[in-house]
């Protein structure tokens, strides 16, 4: 894991990328390199800041924690600011490119902040929370330290990173503190069942893909062994009826069936 | 008897209470998860439908769900046949997708709230927004249309409506059916102009005001009338039935040019910008033509008076006016809710009077059916974060302090009483401003809002004052209570309502009843005596991507948020004093490091 500064400052923060991603730093730059990819991830880690923030407000809805709802309100209000921020840089880059839809995003390798986790605010406690949210803006800023080293090439877009990186640390930083503050004996514990669980959800996003490529399979097999006949007769049908109004007085109504 | 009206699963889930014949609770159930058009099934909106009513599931009398889901199925599984091959990529996404909880609604049901079997019952789509529209408007007559992407199949259904005493009767004639679709036709152009289907519909009518129909031509190409007065859809511009990954084809491409990606700038000073504005004003044109039509026949047809308008397609307020104004009909109604989230108040209504045969009732006319405000609420978390709170001490005297404060210019964050029913903020949970400058319309679109430049905001207007600043006629009145009209403001007036005055001149503003909404008004009316004009800005109470505030405790948390100036709840107003939130911001800093 890397390690973090905690200081708070304006000078560029020193948080390093974890080992992997520090091995994975050529796919990083050849994921990063494309100016087309690289503006339309920043639109997407527009939309998953814009969510987190919303995530966020809702947890300093919730909380009858005064010191936190404060924390976790200016905290939405950066998650804000930072989306702005990808936004505007995303659709710059795109009006001074020429057009082209968007391409692979690799975004598996390249999530974004809280792009793995899907985050259940309405049923956490507040260490829980706070556990969950001090883990994934750990991970969501030594991913951005690994994109900002990689966005040398483009140093515009790389100040994008080093100004959030900056909240990020701040974000980290007082999420644990608090999680401290709230849970004085237990924070560890609760690090490591965050930690658990989204290990957990990691294996339930693949259990669920593995599902529905499954399913797919099974479904498009049955759509071209099954179904041929049915679309013929569905076709036949659909030929045969007539063009406008249908009359609607015909057809029986009752209330007690799914059907009719 | 107790009917719970339930709609769920598309988009806009919610639920409705019925106790004897009359609504004692109806909410969207976005409105209490927080999730912008949560279609999930709406638990916490049940949950919150019996806790209002103070009963207990198994005291239901049924639970009517708002369409048939066999039937719905029956329709995605017809038009995968119909398209085979191509709708090989849609089709496992498209079975998957139903043959979960979409399919099984009544385990679902049952499962929820443990009532049997025989106690669940299923309404058709479009006879619940018909009811939805019929069952609650001052009318004893009336014809119906409702519209809509889809349902089970109907996609826009005519009929008519008769309440008498013992016996309530509500026939659809006639329906066009899926793929032809008004609805779908609309949200295609959403799409082809980068909104969000299913959210940015008013986009469309509100950038349609800034271009010219040059496109009517092309629009008629793509939907054309059939000789019975119907239409039907040219489905070679069209892929929504094939596929769920792009509502237009190519040759829809080929008609109006290249599609705007949603990231895209929409500067409405370059050719690309106006041919989205003209391509908006284009498809609002044919759409309202079709519709007038419709309506003049049904008029024709019915030979009644009055005409009840429910589903999506009635939160067109342009085409609303212009159906008023045009089709014959001397009176139009259009339920606060005419969606799919309306549909559990007319499932409920119509099993209520139809199914049970129960005696009509008189419904109370007003969209006030959500949770109460919880005012101390708003006084506790300001008063923990250090800001200034202040309880004032009668209703007079806050409206006065709010009337001069919103005169010089500051932004008000309203609250009060219980939510209303459906998508608009009709003076419960609204953000209010002075309405007289373009600049004011600016900073609330830049710094609470959030949004577009060319979208409109509208005015609240008390009722007895509305025809002095706009052109409305009598009947305008009705419709604009639930903000369901767009008319003219008068070009006198249009200077000093620049904050509400859209760029074609018109407004959709909100008629407010001294009898249905007593405080609101009391508002408008003291900022009418310090500022000689009695009308406000009124726009939704959330920022972009949000729903709209329930709890006090969210008003504050949007209020933190953004530009709002003071929050009101009740007689408790909250302002963002400097010092005491520096002091504040200091503290937590301190605290967090």
């Amino acid at each position: 894991m890397g390690e973090i500064d905690t200081q708070l400052s304006q000078k560029p923060v020193h948080i390093r990328p974890t080992g992997v991603d520090t091995l994975l730093r050529p796919l990083h730059r050849w994921v990063w390199s494309d100016a087309h990819r690289r503006a339309y991830k920043l639109l997407r880690f527009a939309e998953t800041e814009a969510d987190g923030g919303r995530d966020i407000a809702r947890a300093a809805e919730l909380t009858s924690d005064a010191l936190l709802r404060r924390l976790y309100l200016r905290h939405a209000t950066d998650e804000l600011r930072h989306a702005d921020m990808f936004r505007g840089r995303g659709r710059a880059m795109l009006a001074a490119l020429p057009r082209q839809a968007a391409g692979t995003e690799a975004n598996w390798l390249a999530p974004g902040e809280r792009g793995l986790d899907d985050l259940q605010v309405d049923h956490e406690h507040d260490d829980t929370l706070l556990a969950f949210l001090h883990l994934s803006e750990r991970a969501a800023a030594m991913r951005f330290a690994v994109y900002r080293e990689v966005l040398g090439g483009d140093p515009e877009t790389r100040a994008v990173f080093e100004t959030i990186l900056r909240d990020e640390a701040f974000h980290m930083n007082y999420t644990r503190k608090q999680l401290e503050r709230v849970s004085p004996r237990r924070h560890g514990v609760r690090l490591w069942a965050a930690r658990l669980h989204r290990l957990w959800k990691v294996y339930l996003r693949f259990a669920a893909a593995f599902a529905s490529v499954m399913g797919g399979f099974i479904l498009a097999v049955q759509y071209f062994v099954v179904l041929p006949l049915f679309a013929f007769a569905a076709k036949r049908q659909a030929r045969r009826e007539a063009r406008g109004w249908v009359d609607a007085r015909s057809r029986a109504h009752t209330f007690t069936g799914q059907y009719g | 008897m107790k009917i719970l009206g339930l709609s769920a699963h598309y988009h806009d889930s919610a639920a409705a209470l019925l106790v004897d014949g009359l609504p004692v609770a109806c909410v969207q159930e976005e409105r209490l998860s927080r999730h912008k058009n949560d279609a999930s099934f709406p638990v916490a909106a049940i949950e919150h439908c019996l806790d209002t009513a103070g009963i207990q599931p198994e005291q239901l009398d049924a639970v009517v769900f708002y369409e048939k889901p066999m039937l719905k199925f029956e329709r995605i599984l017809t038009m995968a046949l119909r398209g085979w091959p191509r709708t090989f990529s849609s089709f496992p996404q498209a079975m998957k997708n139903t043959l979960g909880e979409k399919l099984w609604v009544k385990g679902l049901i049952k499962s929820w709230l443990g009532v049997p079997a025989s106690k669940i019952l299923f309404s058709e789509h479009h006879r619940s927004h018909a009811a939805a529209a019929f069952l609650t408007a001052p009318t004893k007559e009336a014809a119906i249309l409702t519209a809509d992407g889809v349902g089970e199949w109907a996609t826009l259904s005519l009929g008519r409506g008769k309440r008498a005493a013992q016996k309530t009767e509500l026939e659809l004639l006639r329906e066009i059916r899926f793929p032809h679709s008004l609805g779908m036709l609309y949200s295609t152009f959403t799409a082809f102009l980068g909104f969000q289907v299913n959210e940015g519909e008013y986009k469309v009518m509100g950038l349609a005001s800034y271009g010219t129909p040059r496109f009517a031509g092309d629009v008629r190409k793509v939907i054309q009338r059939t000789d019975d007065g119907a239409f039907q859809l040219d489905m070679r511009f069209f892929e929504y039935h094939t596929t769920a990954k792009r509502s237009y084809g190519q040759a829809f491409l080929d008609l109006f040019g290249a599609p705007r990606a949603p990231w895209e700038p929409l500067d409405l000073g370059t050719e690309d910008g106006k041919r989205f504005a003209d391509v908006a004003a284009s498809v609002q044109h044919v759409l309202e033509e079709i519709l007038v039509d419709m309506c003049r026949r049904l008029h024709d047809e019915t030979g009644l008076p009055d005409l009840c308008l429910g589903g999506g397609v009635a939160l067109n307020g342009v085409c609303n006016a212009r159906i008023l104004r045009e089709s014959g009909f001397e009176r139009v109604f259009v339920p606060p809710s005419p969606g799919d989230a309306g549909c559990a108040l007319g499932a409920a209504l119509l099993a209520d009077r139809v199914h049970f045969g129960q005696p009509d009732r008189d419904f109370p006319d007003h969209p006030y059916w959500g949770p109460e405000l919880d005012t101390p609420e708003l006084a506790r978390v300001a008063r923990e974060d250090g800001l200034t709170v202040t309880e004032v001490g009668s209703d007079a005297e806050l409206f006065e302090r709010l009337a001069r404060e919103l005169h010089e210019g500051k932004i008000v964050g309203w609250m009060d009483g219980r939510t209303e029913f459906g998508p608009r903020a009709l003076g419960s949970r609204s953000i209010l401003s002075a309405p007289h400058t373009a600049e004011q319309r600016d900073r609330l679109n830049k710094s609470i809002k959030f949004r577009e430049e060319f979208r409109p905001f509208a005015p609240a207007v008390p009722t007895e004052h509305a025809q002095r600043y706009f052109d409305i006629p009598d009947a305008g009145l009705r419709l604009a209570r639930f903000m369901s009209g767009v008319f003219p403001v008068r070009p006198e007036h249009r200077d000093n309502l620049a904050a509400v005055t859209h760029i074609d001149g018109t407004s959709r503003l909100q008629t407010v009843e001294r009898e249905l909404s007593p405080r609101f008004h009391a508002l408008i009316e003291a900022y009418g005596r310090v500022s000689g004009v009695p009308v406000v800005l009124n726009t939704s109470f959330n920022l972009a991507g949000e729903p709209i505030v329930n709890r006090a405790v969210e008003g504050y948390s949007t209020f933190r948020r953004c530009g709002i100036d003071l929050l009101v709840a009740g007689r408790t107003v909250v302002t963002k004093e400097r010092a005491a939130e520096r002091a504040s911001d200091d503290a937590t800093r301190e605290a967090a490091e």
